[in-house]
């Protein structure tokens, strides 16, 4: 059966990886801080899915991007979905060359069906996933918000989250920004807010803190997978004991063997001494 | 020079066939990891040469073999494999260019290395199964399999594709995998080897099949 997916998202910035709360960002440290609390040449063997996001608020250097993509996907055997700034094909393209294998969109799923369907055609609808910033208002009213968070978009969230649905993209993701960085738990109402029958993948992300959170999200039978980008919560093992637990509290994910594949490749000593 | 002449020497070699679609990138680094030595190449002369080919792809079926037909690619992939007998592993969209043709934006032959045919997902069994078929899934492989030796029964692989093959009256070695109905995850014949599944991005599984086709 199909397995739920444990992604870990990774935001970035001119060069650095940012804690968000509220969408409002904090330096955490570089690469060389990342490799050192997170390898995830390892740590990939306890997630499904990776997403690396430019949210970098002034101009974007995309070069500086692909370089840090590379690197990260160099050893990291599961999917790499980035985004942040796609304006156009040609962007996309050298995402995709860089180590991605997904495209994620958020603005112009408001504002550019044109470019929308210029990158399905292109690379295909699997290939692009729509990310969709949510903000609880009063009285369980909820908005999307587009440009990084910045602009509300008019319409009603559940029914601008119909027409997203029809737009040619194979995933949604929706992150609660308000939730965004707390460690509170995820908004399940979103889920709420969602077309009956919805035909694509839905990730949930915002608000994950511990294995309990994401256990919420993936127990909830409209997700198909729960993204966290809590850079502090999950440093050094907290990833793999998360996915141990998440197992044994009967969540569906896929089963790696690094042991075999130790084994298999015959690679056992040089490769698994800085496991722990 | 003596260090590189004895790296050609020690080193499985793959040439990645590159018509400009996918992500070529997490092919080559997984290979890497495998030590195998990966040319990139467009190179219809270079392609009939090499021993060991890997066609990668997503993307539209039409798209892929109009480029591939454009670069003189096909007839060289073809020539190699069934004159040369040079073996060929093709994954995802890769794998569907090996049959005989797809439905997908109206009907588009195939290389036609094997004779299985692309359609869509039939949406009366999908039922509530969501499109495209995103994610890790189980697959279950003929026991003599080459391409899954040591790999186990059910094993997770990554799948993201709307449109699959069925293993219906095909011969040949088959893996399969349930969504709504069983299709064909995967097939080896002789020196041709394909995955519906992305070996490059299911971890320890895929990197043990990659190393296993080659091995062969």
């Amino acid at each position: 059966m199909l397995k739920k997916r444990l992604i870990f998202t990774l935001l970035y910035d001119q060069g650095d990886f940012m804690l968000s709360r509220n969408f409002r960002l904090q330096k955490v440290g570089d690469l060389s801080w990342l490799k050192n609390n997170y390898d995830f040449s390892h740590i990939s063997y306890s997630i499904d899915e990776l997403v690396v996001l430019d949210v970098s608020r002034g101009t974007r250097d995309l070069n500086m991007f692909t370089e840090a993509l590379r690197i990260l996907s160099e050893g990291c055997f599961v999917p790499i979905a980035a985004g942040g700034g796609v304006n156009s094909v040609d962007t996309a393209f050298k995402l995709l060359r860089s180590g991605a294998d997904k495209i994620i969109v958020n603005t112009p799923l408001y504002d550019d069906s044109n470019l929308l369907r210029c990158l399905s055609e292109e690379f295909g609808q699997q290939c692009v996933v729509g990310s969709v910033d949510i903000k609880r208002g009063p009285e369980n009213s909820y908005s999307c918000w587009s440009n990084s968070g910045q602009t509300e978009v008019t319409g009603n969230a559940a029914e601008l989250l119909k027409k997203i649905f029809d737009k040619p993209i194979g995933e949604v993701y929706i992150n609660s920004m308000d939730r965004d960085g707390t460690g509170q738990g995820l908004d399940l109402g979103l889920l709420d807010l969602l077309p009956q029958n919805v035909g694509k993948p839905v990730i949930l992300a915002g608000g994950v803190g511990n294995a309990d959170h994401l256990a919420s999200g993936f127990n909830d039978e409209r997700v198909d997978a729960v993204a966290t980008a809590n850079l502090f919560n999950f440093v050094g093992n907290g990833l793999r004991d998360a996915r141990q637990s998440l197992i044994s509290m009967g969540v569906v994910l896929p089963l790696w063997d690094i042991q075999m594949l130790e084994e298999h490749l015959g690679i056992g000593e040089s490769r698994d001494s800085n496991i722990d | 020079m003596e260090a590189e002449i004895y790296n050609s020497m020690s080193k499985r070699k793959v040439t990645i066939v590159d018509y400009g679609m996918g992500n070529i990138w997490s092919v080559i680094s997984a290979l890497n990891y495998l030590n195998v030595e990966v040319k990139v190449s467009d190179s219809p002369k270079e392609i009939l040469l090499s021993e060991t080919l890997l066609l990668p792809g997503v993307g539209s079926f039409r798209k892929a073999m109009d480029t591939l037909r454009r670069l003189n690619l096909d007839r060289a992939i073809t020539d190699s494999v069934q004159d040369k007998q040079h073996k060929i592993l093709g994954i995802c969209l890769g794998m569907q260019l090996l049959g005989s043709g797809s439905t997908e934006d109206g009907e588009t032959l195939g290389l036609n290395l094997f004779p299985a045919h692309v359609d869509k997902f039939s949406e009366e069994k999908l039922g509530t199964l969501k499109v495209p078929h995103t994610g890790f899934d189980q697959v279950v492989a003929d026991a003599d399999s080459k391409l899954f030796k040591g790999i186990k029964s059910d094993s997770d692989f990554y799948f993201v594709h709307s449109y699959r093959m069925l293993s219906d009256n095909l011969s040949g070695g088959k893996a399969e995998c349930d969504y709504g109905e069983r299709f064909l995850a995967a097939y080896e014949k002789d020196n041709v080897y394909a995955t519906q599944f992305h070996p490059e991005k299911s971890q320890t599984n895929g990197l043990i099949l990659l190393q296993n086709f080659m091995e062969i």
